[in-house]
């Protein structure tokens, strides 16, 4: 059995009618991973006694009748940021070698107590520092649909394992496109909620301010499933929003009604892809076909977006990263002293990319700088926030593509930081201001590679954004 | 602004960082390049607006009562570790 394209939705569904056991479906997940994951390289902790155990426990409900929760059996990938109990958490970091945490993020929490099956902890760039996964402390994952190609990142493993089959849905987190990107150049959909919705405790800090859990599915109904489970206040993280949280997958089956999609002007940049650019054209005519009205909008901030994001990310980075010390997790080097053990720890711990950004973080926020860089950047995140207050006085949604570009090549641009960083200038807005974005599969270019589109929705808007993100998929579908 | 290599053993040093000799050029080189590419925010004028550190404006209060609350995790912590083992802190002059 593959389960390529399978959706929870519909394999809960075949449990229930008993077409299928939770075992064997387990059991054929690890079959694909055993198969496939040695060229993929999707995984970086596998978890299969335990899910087997879980299957059989799920199994057992299903033959005396009992009521099932709406994730049962349904196997998931959890990003190898998020603590698992019992479970290595490495953060794709050499420094978290071996590291084992003591509980649980109260996402994964959340999705097990809905019945999800954990299989495995998922590969990432380094601490998610990183739009390719290729900076993983461990190794490389790979596109499934080209395996010369990277998956995006920094969730690359979770958007792999996915479009592999080797997953019905997975988490990933976001701080300035690390979902949506993977999400697009893997070909499944993609969720970044508004900051506040979905619990931060226990995912490993890289950016406070910018971070957010989302999940990846075959199926937008799929993500609107798994966000009304995660989603929702939790005294546990400070910045956690105590928002109702509505059934956003019964919701979305609601007719669209007179939505006004805004097209921004800004990003139309001339780096534009000229397939992805045709790609979101016929998407914005679909839009048009199920009733939505299209408005050309700027924000014109937009340019300034990368500058900003790498000036508070790193800034935000440089302070979370301090922690990684040599005392209290992983690896230890140098004990002559405890500012030696502390140097050598951190240069044999961390990659390159990190290095990098702590020191341009540090240098953000050292004094002299500070004015100049970090504070600057803060205040034209203000400028960018007030461009979308503006926009969603105007429309309800925001369109775009989910990136310039296909999938790169393999290498293509580790070489140069700056290029790979102007690769998330889509994306990386969204995090600014907080606001929640989904990417969905929009088609392939004339080489197979997937191509997605992006919508933004307003603070808390998660409803009509999964909405029209729903009707668009089934349009695209029936085509 | 150009970045030295004194700079960045300047920054290294401030970060509890150690840097290759050999590290110290590329860093350099590669470090000069995205500050000059951000100080493209120079361009514009902010003198008259606020700073963005949080997005949320009604988030609950964070800070909490002063109330124990058994927690899973970090008492599960304490159960198995009881101290973290650290080279010699304070040294003779």
């Amino acid at each position: 059995m593959n389960l390529k394209n399978m959706t929870a939705d519909k394999l809960v569904g075949l449990y229930r009618n008993h077409d299928l056991s939770v075992t064997e479906v387990i059991r054929s997940v690890f079959d694909e991973i055993d198969r496939n994951d040695q060229s993929i390289h999707a995984f970086l902790t596998l978890s299969r006694d335990r899910a087997l155990e879980e299957a059989r426990r799920i199994d057992g409900k299903i033959a005396f009748g009992e009521p099932l929760e709406p994730l049962a059996g349904v196997p998931v990938a959890i990003k190898d940021n998020m603590a698992v109990r019992d479970v290595v958490t490495t953060c794709g970091s050499k420094i978290l070698e071996g590291y084992v945490p003591p509980y649980t993020a109260t996402a994964v929490e959340r999705l097990r107590g809905a019945g999800a099956i954990i299989v495995g902890k998922t590969n990432l760039d380094e601490f998610a520092m990183g739009s390719s996964t290729e900076n993983s402390g461990f190794f490389v994952t790979r596109n499934p649909h080209n395996l010369d190609y990277v998956p995006g990142g920094s969730s690359g493993g979770s958007a792999a394992a996915v479009a592999a089959g080797m997953s019905v849905i997975a988490l990933g987190s976001d701080t300035g496109g690390s979902i949506r990107t993977p999400a697009s150049f893997c070909g499944v959909v993609g969720v970044k909620p508004t900051y506040g919705r979905v619990s931060r405790y226990g995912l490993v800090a890289y950016a406070s301010s910018l971070d957010q859990i989302g999940p990846f599915a075959n199926s937008v109904r799929d993500c609107a499933q798994v966000l009304s489970i995660i989603c929702g206040f939790d005294p546990y993280d400070s910045t956690s929003a105590d928002v109702p949280v509505e059934p956003f997958q019964r919701d979305i089956e609601q007719p669209l009604k007179a939505v006004r999609i805004g097209i921004p002007k800004e990003y139309f940049v001339p780096g534009l892809d000229p397939e992805v650019k045709a790609r979101f054209q016929d998407s914005v005519k679909q839009f048009e076909r199920l009733g939505c009205t299209i408005e050309d909008i700027s924000l014109p901030h937009t340019e300034h977006a990368v500058a900003t994001y790498y000036l508070i990310a790193t800034a935000e980075a440089s302070s979370n990263l301090a922690r990684y010390d040599g005392v209290r997790y992983g690896v230890r080097e140098g004990e002559s002293s405890l500012v030696e053990m502390y140097r050598k720890t951190r240069m044999k711990g961390f990659g390159k990319e990190v290095k990098r950004r702590i020191l341009l973080g540090t240098y953000a926020l050292s004094a002299g700088y500070y004015d100049a860089y970090y504070l600057k950047a803060l205040k034209v995140r203000t400028l960018i926030l007030q461009d979308f207050q503006r926009a969603f006085e105007q429309v309800d949604l925001i369109l775009t593509p989910t990136s310039p570009t296909v999938a790169f090549r393999i290498g293509e641009k580790t070489s140069d930081p700056l290029s790979m960083y102007l690769s998330d200038i889509f994306t990386i807005t969204c995090n600014l201001a907080g606001l929640p974005g989904i990417s969905i599969p929009a088609g392939t270019n004339s080489q197979g590679l997937p191509i997605g589109i992006q919508l933004l929705g307003n603070h808390f808007q998660e409803g009509l954004m999964l909405q029209a993100a729903h009707h668009f998929e089934r349009a695209f579908l029936v085509q | 602004m150009k970045i030295s290599e004194t700079d960045v053993e300047y920054v290294a040093k401030l970060a509890n960082l150690e840097v290759a000799d050999d590290e110290k050029k590329e860093l350099a080189d590669q470090l000069s390049r995205i500050v000059e590419y951000v100080e493209q925010l120079n361009t514009l004028d902010v003198s008259s607006v606020a700073p963005t550190t949080q997005i949320l404006e009604n988030v609950k209060h964070a800070i909490r009562d002063d109330r124990v609350v058994p927690r899973t995790g970090s008492s599960e912590a304490g159960k198995t570790i009881k101290y973290f083992k650290v080279p010699k802190v304070i040294t003779e002059r």
